[in-house]
Formats: C-alpha cells, sequence, structure tokens
C-alpha cells in the first residue's frame, strides 16, 4: 500500500467532487482518484438545468417537486429517497450559487428557472445551456481552494476487500505506468453511468461504467439495470445531447409531415411530456415511416434568433457544428439515444453500499431517486445532494475508524491479471467486440424491447464475452497507455450487459423507460412494483428482488 | 402507445447505428492524415502517414479512433466528451491548435490535403498527442480561481442578487473549458514560459468581472506583477484559436481597464496605455515623443535619446513643438467625456463583437473553411522541458 486516506473518491464529476468537498470540511483527510482530469468529466456535458424548488418562477415547493419525480419514476422511485433530494435540493443550489456558479438571472436578479419535462412548475435552474460545465468549474474551483489530492489519470480497475469492508482501490496510472494499491478507510463510487454500452448515446467515452462493474465484482448488488434511458434528443449522426431546455423555451416536435406529432401521444403535456414517453413517441413514428433518415426534427425557428443565441448558444454550436444546421433558419434532426442509467449500485439514502466502508452516488449509484424514468434536471440534483450526503457520512465513518488493511495478494492478484493481459501477442482486438456490443445492445435492448431480442441478446453477450478472453492490447507500453484502459473499459461494460439483459427479461411488464409494447404492454403494480437485483456469482449474473419504499404515494395511471 | 406489432426489429437498427460504427453505413470517404509520433521512453520521434476509411461526418477525432482501433493501437491522445465541452483533445493541426471533436475532415479531404497532426505548443509532450498539462494547471492555480465573497453574504441564506446583464460582463470567460489551445498558441509564452497566459487571465477575469467577487483589487494587483496581464504581446492567436469564443485576448483587455480604473497602474504597459488615452484626449492624436518618458520614466528616456534623435533626423517622429492639435479634437474629447458618464472605464470600455460563441468555421453546407497554416507544419513539434 503506497498511500492512505481516510476517504478516497473514484471519479470527479459533481458527485464525486461535492462528496470530496463535503468529507474534507468534515475534517477528513481525502483523495480523488479519476481516469480523467475533474473538469474533464461528463456531468459537464450536462446543458438544460438542475431541478430545486426554488419558487423563483412559480409558486413551487418541494412536495411538488416530489410527486412529479414518484410519477416521473412510473413509481419505481423510492419515495424516501425522493423525499430527501427535493426537501434538500434548494439549500444545496444556493450553496453552489454561493461559491460563485454563474447561473442565469431572473428580472428581479434571483436564479432564472425554466420549464422541463413531466414538471408541474418552472423548476430546472440553469446556466443558459451550459449548466454541468458551470457547476463543473464551480466544483474544481472550491476543490482548488481546499487543496485536495488528486490522483489524475489513474484509472481505477478493482476495489480492495477486506475483512469484508472495502479498504482500498487498486489503479493503474496512465502517465507513468504501473499499478498502484491506494488504501482507505471509505471508498465513494462516484465513476458515473455506462452509456457507451449503446451504439447511438449521449455519453461520453469515459463512460463505461466502472464503478457499477467493480462493485459488482466486490460482491455489492446493482438495482434497476434494466433501466437505461433514452434521451429523445440526441443529434443526428453523432449522437451527442440536443438539451430539453429547448423544449423547455418552446420548441416543437415535428414528423416528416411537418406534424407536431405529441398530440396523439401526449396532448396536454406535448412537447414536455417525460423523457420515455417522447421517445417512445419518436421512435413509433420513424419506425411507421413518418421520420427523416431516421430522425424527427427539433423546430426552435419560432423561438426567434435573440432568445436561441442568449439561451441555446451551445445547441446551436453543436447543431452548427456537427449537423450543418443552424436551428435559427432549420429544424434541427434529432432521434432517441442512450443518455443516462437510472440502475445502477444499489444504495441507502446516504450512499452506502451492503459492503461495509462502500458508497456510491450521482449516476453510478441508484439509491433510487429515479426509478424507471429520470426526469430531466434531476441527474445534476441527485451527484450535488447525494455527493454531499455520501461524502458527510464516509467522513463520519472514516474519523471514527482507525485501521486500513490491503492485502499483499489483492495487488499480486491484479498485477498477474494485468500481465496476462499485456504478454498477450496474439488475439482480436477490442474495438469490433466493442462495436458489436454497442450496437446489439441498441439493436436487441433499446426504446422497444421483445422477449426474443432479449434472449439473442443474452448470447450474443455471452459470445463477446468469451471474445474478450483472447482480447489483445497492442500498446505494450507505461506511458499513456490508453489500449490498455481502453480494453479494461470493455470488460466492465460486458459485465453490465450481462446484469441488464438478465433483468430486462425478468421484469415483464411496461414501465418507464422498460417498455414491452409486444408481450407485456401495461404496468404490472401487483407483480413488479419492485426493484430488480443482481450480484455476480462468479460466472454471470443472480437474480433477486427489492419492494419499492411508498410513503405517501400510491401508483396511479400514468398520463401527461 | 403503440408500436407497430409486425416490426421486425425493436428500433429502427442499422439507421440508428451510424454514430459507432465508424463506417458501418452512411456514406464514406478516404482520409490521409500525417502524426508527430513521439514516444518519451525511448525518445523517438516520427512522422507517419495514415490511410483510413471513415464516414463522411467524421471529425478528426473519429478519424483518430479508427487508426488507433484498425492500425496503430500505440497511439495515444486524450479524448472524452466528443461534443466540445470537455476539453480533453486539444491538439495543433497544421501547425494550429485544434479541438479534435470539432474539425470535419470532410472539406480536407474534399480539397485533397493531407494534414499534419501534433501535440500542443509551449507544453511539454508525453507520448503523441498527449501533452503535459502540469504547467497550464499551475498557472490556473496561481490565479486563486475560487469566489472570494468576502463578509457580504446574502441576508436571506439564499442567493446573491445580481442582474442577468451585470452576469453578461463574464459571459465569455465562463465558457472557457481549459483545453490549452490559447496556450498552445502563445507568442508571448513562448518567449517566456513563465507568463501567466490567456487561459488563467481569463479565468482571472471571470472572477474580476463577477459582482459577487470581493477581492477585485488583491487579485489585479497579482495579475499586475511580472509575467502577468502587461506582459501579453497582443498578437491575438488566442482569440483567434480558442474553440469556444472564450476570446482571452479580450478578457487580458479587460483586466487592464480594471486596473487603470481601481488605480492599479505602476507597469510601465498601464502607464503606456493612459498615456494614449491622455493624448486623444487632449490634442486627439498620440504624441509619440511624449510617450517613451510617460511609459519608462525619465531616466530610461534619456538613454533612449540618442536613437530618438536618430528618428527625428530621418523624418520618423513629428517634432514635440508645437503640439500637433487635431481638426476636431472637440470629438475625441465629447468620446472620453461620454465613456466616464456611461461608467464604460473599466471592463465595460472593452467593445465585444457577438455573443460569446464558438467560430463556426463552415461557409454554406460545404464544411469547414480552413487557412493555409503559416509555419512549416512538416517541421517536428519543439520538445520543452518547462519543468
Amino acid at each position: 500500500m503506497e498511500a492512505k486516506h481516510d476517504v478516497l473518491i473514484v471519479g470527479a464529476g459533481c458527485a464525486g467532487m461535492r462528496a470530496a468537498i463535503e468529507a474534507h470540511d468534515a475534517g477528513a483527510d481525502v483523495a480523488i482518484i479519476s481516469k480523467i482530469h475533474p473538469v474533464r468529466s461528463h456531468s459537464g456535458a450536462a446543458e438544460g438545468g438542475i431541478n430545486a424548488a426554488l419558487g423563483n418562477a412559480s409558486d413551487d415547493d418541494p412536495e411538488k417537486h416530489a410527486y412529479d419525480t414518484v410519477k416521473g419514476s412510473d413509481y419505481l422511485g423510492d419515495q424516501d429517497a425522493i423525499q430527501v433530494l427535493c426537501d434538500e435540493a434548494p439549500g444545496d443550489v444556493y450553496e453552489l450559487e454561493n461559491w460563485g456558479a454563474v447561473f442565469s438571472r431572473t428580472e428581479d436578479g434571483r436564479i432564472a428557472q425554466r420549464p422541463f419535462g413531466a414538471a408541474g412548475e418552472p423548476r430546472t435552474a440553469y446556466a443558459a445551456d451550459i449548466t454541468g460545465h458551470v457547476l463543473i468549474q464551480v466544483l474544481y474551483e472550491q476543490l482548488v481552494k481546499r487543496d485536495i489530492l488528486v490522483y489524475e489519470e489513474y484509472f481505477a480497475w478493482r476495489l480492495v476487500v477486506d475483512d469484508d469492508r472495502c479498504q482500498g482501490v487498486i489503479s493503474w496510472d496512465l502517465v507513468n505506468g504501473g499499478l498502484h494499491a491506494i488504501g482507505a478507510k471509505t471508498v465513494i463510487l462516484a465513476t458515473g453511468g455506462a452509456g457507451r454500452l449503446y451504439a447511438g448515446t449521449t455519453n461520453a467515452y469515459a463512460c463505461t461504467g466502472d464503478g457499477m462493474t467493480m462493485a459488482l465484482q466486490a460482491g455489492v448488488a446493482l438495482k434497476d439495470m434494466e433501466m437505461m434511458q433514452f434521451h429523445p434528443t440526441t443529434l443526428s449522426p453523432s449522437g451527442v445531447l440536443i438539451t430539453e431546455g429547448c423544449r423547455g423555451e418552446g420548441a416543437y416536435l415535428l414528423n416528416a409531415d411537418g406534424e407536431r406529432f405529441l398530440k396523439r401521444y401526449a396532448p396536454n403535456a406535448m412537447e414536455l411530456a417525460s423523457r420515455d414517453v417522447i421517445s417512445r413517441a419518436e421512435q413509433t413514428e420513424i419506425d411507421e415511416g413518418r421520420g427523416v433518415d431516421g430522425s424527427v426534427l427539433l423546430d426552435l425557428r419560432h423561438l426567434g434568433a435573440e432568445r436561441i443565441l442568449e439561451r441555446l448558444h451551445g445547441t446551436r454550436e453543436l447543431s452548427m457544428t456537427f449537423a450543418l444546421v443552424d436551428p435559427i433558419h432549420d429544424p434541427i434532426p434529432v432521434r432517441p439515444g442512450s443518455h443516462y442509467h437510472m440502475g445502477g449500485v444499489d444504495t441507502d439514502v446516504w450512499g452506502l453500499t451492503s459492503l461495509g466502508g462502500l458508497y456510491a452516488a450521482g449516476e453510478v449509484a441508484c439509491v433510487s431517486v429515479h426509478g424507471a424514468n429520470r426526469l430531466g434536471g434531476n441527474a445534476l440534483m441527485e451527484t450535488i445532494t447525494y455527493g454531499k450526503r455520501s461524502g458527510r457520512h464516509a467522513a463520519e465513518w472514516a474519523l471514527s475508524n482507525t485501521t486500513v488493511t490491503v492485502p499483499p495478494s489483492a495487488v499480486s492478484d491484479a498485477e498477474r491479471d494485468l500481465r496476462t493481459l499485456l504478454d498477450r501477442t496474439d488475439g482480436e482486438r477490442p474495438w469490433r467486440i466493442r462495436d458489436e456490443l454497442a450496437t446489439t445492445m441498441h439493436e436487441n435492448f433499446g426504446v422497444f424491447r421483445r422477449e426474443s431480442q432479449m434472449q439473442q441478446q443474452g448470447e450474443v453477450v455471452a459470445g463477446l464475452r468469451e471474445r474478450y478472453e483472447r482480447v489483445l492490447v497492442e500498446d505494450k507500453g507505461n506511458v499513456f497507455n490508453t489500449d490498455l484502459t481502453q480494453a479494461l473499459e470493455l470488460g466492465f461494460l460486458l459485465d453490465l450487459a450481462d446484469c441488464m439483459v438478465v433483468c430486462g427479461l425478468a421484469r415483464k411488464e411496461s414501465r418507464g423507460a422498460h417498455a414491452r409494447p409486444y408481450d407485456y404492454p401495461d404496468r404490472d403494480d401487483e407483480n413488479f412494483l419492485r426493484h430488480t437485483l443482481v450480484t455476480w456469482n462468479g460466472e454471470g449474473p443472480v437474480l433477486d428482488w427489492r419492494p419499492v419504499t411508498m410513503t405517501k404515494w400510491q401508483p396511479q395511471v400514468r398520463s401527461y | 402507445m403503440e408500436a407497430r406489432d409486425d416490426d421486425e426489429m425493436a428500433t429502427a437498427g442499422a439507421q440508428l447505428l451510424m454514430a459507432a460504427g465508424n463506417g458501418s453505413s452512411g456514406p464514406t470517404m478516404d482520409v490521409a492524415l500525417k502524426i508527430w509520433r513521439f514516444d518519451s521512453e525511448t525518445g523517438e520521434r516520427e512522422l507517419k502517414q495514415y490511410e483510413v476509411e471513415a464516414p463522411e461526418w467524421s471529425c478528426l477525432l473519429d478519424v483518430l479512433d479508427i487508426v488507433k482501433d484498425r492500425v496503430d493501437g500505440t497511439l495515444s491522445y486524450r479524448k472524452s466528451c466528443r461534443m466540445m465541452i470537455c476539453g480533453s483533445c486539444g491538439m495543433r493541426m497544421d501547425g494550429a491548435a485544434v479541438l479534435a471533436c470539432k474539425e470535419r475532415m470532410k472539406p480536407i479531404v474534399d480539397a485533397g490535403h493531407v494534414p499534419v497532426i501534433s501535440a500542443m505548443g509551449n507544453l511539454p509532450i508525453l507520448k503523441d498527442l498527449v501533452v503535459d498539462m502540469g504547467p497550464f494547471w499551475a498557472k490556473f492555480k496561481a490565479m486563486k480561481p475560487w469566489l472570494q465573497p468576502g463578509f457580504d453574504e446574502p441576508a436571506d441564506g439564499k442567493e446573491y442578487r445580481v442582474s442577468q446583464e451585470r452576469m453578461n460582463v463574464i459571459h465569455k470567460e465562463a465558457l472557457c473549458i481549459n483545453c490549452g489551445c490559447c496556450v498552445s498558441e502563445c507568442n508571448s509564452m513562448e518567449s517566456d514560459p513563465e507568463f501567466l497566459g490567456p487561459q488563467a487571465l481569463a479565468k482571472g477575469m471571470r472572477f474580476v468581472g463577477d459582482a459577487r467577487d470581493g477581492a477585485t483589487v488583491e487579485r489585479l494587483e497579482e495579475y499586475n506583477s511580472e509575467h502577468g496581464i502587461w506582459d501579453c504581446t497582443r498578437c491575438y492567436f488566442c482569440n483567434e484559436r480558442c474553440p469556444k469564443g472564450v476570446d482571452p485576448r479580450d478578457a487580458i483587455a479587460k483586466l487592464g481597464a480594471e486596473s487603470i480604473k481601481h488605480g492599479i497602474d505602476r507597469d510601465m504597459g498601464a502607464k503606456h496605455a493612459k498615456w494614449f488615452v491622455k493624448s486623444a484626449e487632449t490634442t486627439g492624436w498620440l504624441r509619440e515623443t511624449e510617450l517613451v518618458p510617460k511609459t519608462q520614466g525619465i531616466v530610461s528616456s534619456i538613454k533612449e535619446m540618442k536613437f530618438a534623435m536618430g528618428l527625428a533626423r530621418k523624418g520618423k517622429v513629428p517634432p514635440p513643438f508645437p503640439p500637433h492639435v487635431a481638426d476636431r479634437v472637440e470629438e475625441s474629447r465629447k468620446l472620453r467625456e461620454l465613456t466616464k458618464t456611461q461608467g464604460r472605464d473599466g471592463a465595460l470600455g472593452i467593445v465585444q463583437g457577438e455573443r460569446g460563441l464558438a467560430r463556426i468555421e463552415h461557409t454554406d453546407r460545404g464544411g469547414a473553411r480552413r487557412d493555409v497554416p503559416e509555419t512549416d507544419p512538416t517541421e517536428p513539434p519543439v520538445l520543452r522541458d518547462l519543468s
């Protein structure tokens, strides 16, 4: 063991940095380990905003926020966790503002809030359409202010488990090469999502589910892994995110006939229905031949140049660069793409997992706040509120406990496995396996799901896992060997795909992001108002169930 | 909600898959590029040419991915978001800094051009296209880049009340993604590696211009010291190469204006700028003969006397007496008066063009426009030890 800390955080996006700040302020010795520099984290790509019932644009309160979130989750969200989020959100947003976050403003100088999908009030606080970028910057500023140690460009690979406790992380130093064991009394996973499982995704190359698989392999359960959100407006063809803020500002979705087709799917909320509803509507339009080159159109033209330039300049920049479309003059081609994993590492409302000393916060975790469908603007809020809570809890635990043990075998096992991979001189390059995984997940486990296709996907993944056993890393060097880390990332993704298929097949109903119109078109509260849980038995996933925590909202028919 | 029951596939399959297939569908093109490879373990450098097939919509980053996947797995570069927000993939194309994810390749291919890709400048190279960002972040941290509100906390425990108009002062600076493209091209940093540089100074302006920050004077004092704002040579390369429209040079100009507004003017650069104003206000012309003593002081000016006399003999400077007053000097004076009455001394006096927005370098629908490189990109990149 080369170093040890009270709290070691894996990942430096909004959740990781917020956790680090909180743990530091609680008096703990804190370090962050991240495979990319903190400001490169994918939280920075969040555009539209962060939900808190500040009441700056209407008469709002946390109770309304909680109800919208429960309904949006298709009643799969745990209501105690949702209540915590909505109650603490306003204070947490004020704190970000007081630290210097550059929020957009109302006429009277308060934080501006805009309408977002499936929200009863204009609740989404925003900084134009670069809210995530602004939050990443302010959190990094606070990290620098506190001089918190960051192991920059260290690739976390495995958790150290000893005495039924998580006691550190084994990682690869990307810049210089070499495996390092960093001991810690507590570890907080904040590694984000796994959108790279899919061919069309808004997610960064870094979003490969590292923390989910590390937890899974350390014996911790993953929850609701079948729940992958497809965002309705990802740009064709690149897949980058076009913010929901466009629709919040009043943009229309049109099919090839120029029709606002949502009137046939969500006649009241129209473009501001929830994401699962709109993604299915778009996919149906495209499948039934009313799309435009496999897309539908997002029309901003009637908003006018002034409003687009002031509030949606990032969207214009993306459209012009990647689709050669200026939204002031032409509609933007968009389609559903994988965006956010509602599922993740099973935690309680303090971010604590079933393994002592191990926490998870942000997209990697499943508290569960989002259930079967996340509302736009709730993800950034979750990273802050639950990052903060896990940081506080981990620090308190670490400060009342002393020992850290990293058994030598943990390091030597990792070194042996890594050597096997690097010494291999003949085999298959990772990209074909990676691309096949991503295209088949999109085909067989996408917006709409069929029993036969999910079964087929199980076989596909099994075959890919077999091929992965002979994967070839060409770069044998020590310095900035991304060939090695990309191969390890593919290993993370394959394990997760396995888990998702098992959960998807088991959930024989349609709920939120899990839509089975061909065999189980309806929600089935009697049998499936419960979470899927998967653990790993050494060979593959093992399924279990857990009831949803209900407090005051009983399931109702969900329409928008 | 219903999908068509007779669909063979649950989703539109191939139509959705263009993004990840690396050429699995849609029209493709043959791309050729040269990459400056560097292995810091052996010290070997080599300009290697690669030719791959790529989808027509590919950006430089997509092409690099294809090279790494299918041709040479040892190629190293940073990447993450591929949507111009994470700032990972700064590198040089034909000798000028770009974000690889933003550079569309089709117009380059159509022009028959074979671009040369190399690591960013002004930073030590670790491997291939990866630079050591250590010196970059050290300067960022030297700016004390966090809000220092002093004792002025919001009374109701909520947010600070700041108008949108007041927030807009730092609109451009807040867009910075720390990619390093400006630093790569900074001419001043090339001659003085300790120069704080465009990125760090733009970050400084982000706080100086923030109504909530209470450390303006302390910050300006620090940014006015050696290697600070007045060492900028105003070449505007940072504005030119910034992929996000931050315009760091404008930020430095704003810091200069704010410094003078706050009476922090001991640096020659500040005195130089002040004399321009004074001169224009009084005679409507720049009085060059007085510029040197006003900027450098009397002692220094006496040393320059011989040189000045030489210039005068050759008719290169107008005689100082009698002062040459412009015909309509009152216009110049009124303009100066206007900036005062409108409160436009300081940062607000720096006129900026378009709103913060990345320059979109494409002409109609034809794709990106590229300028002919001024430097010879086939020269190997300069290796520097800045540690």
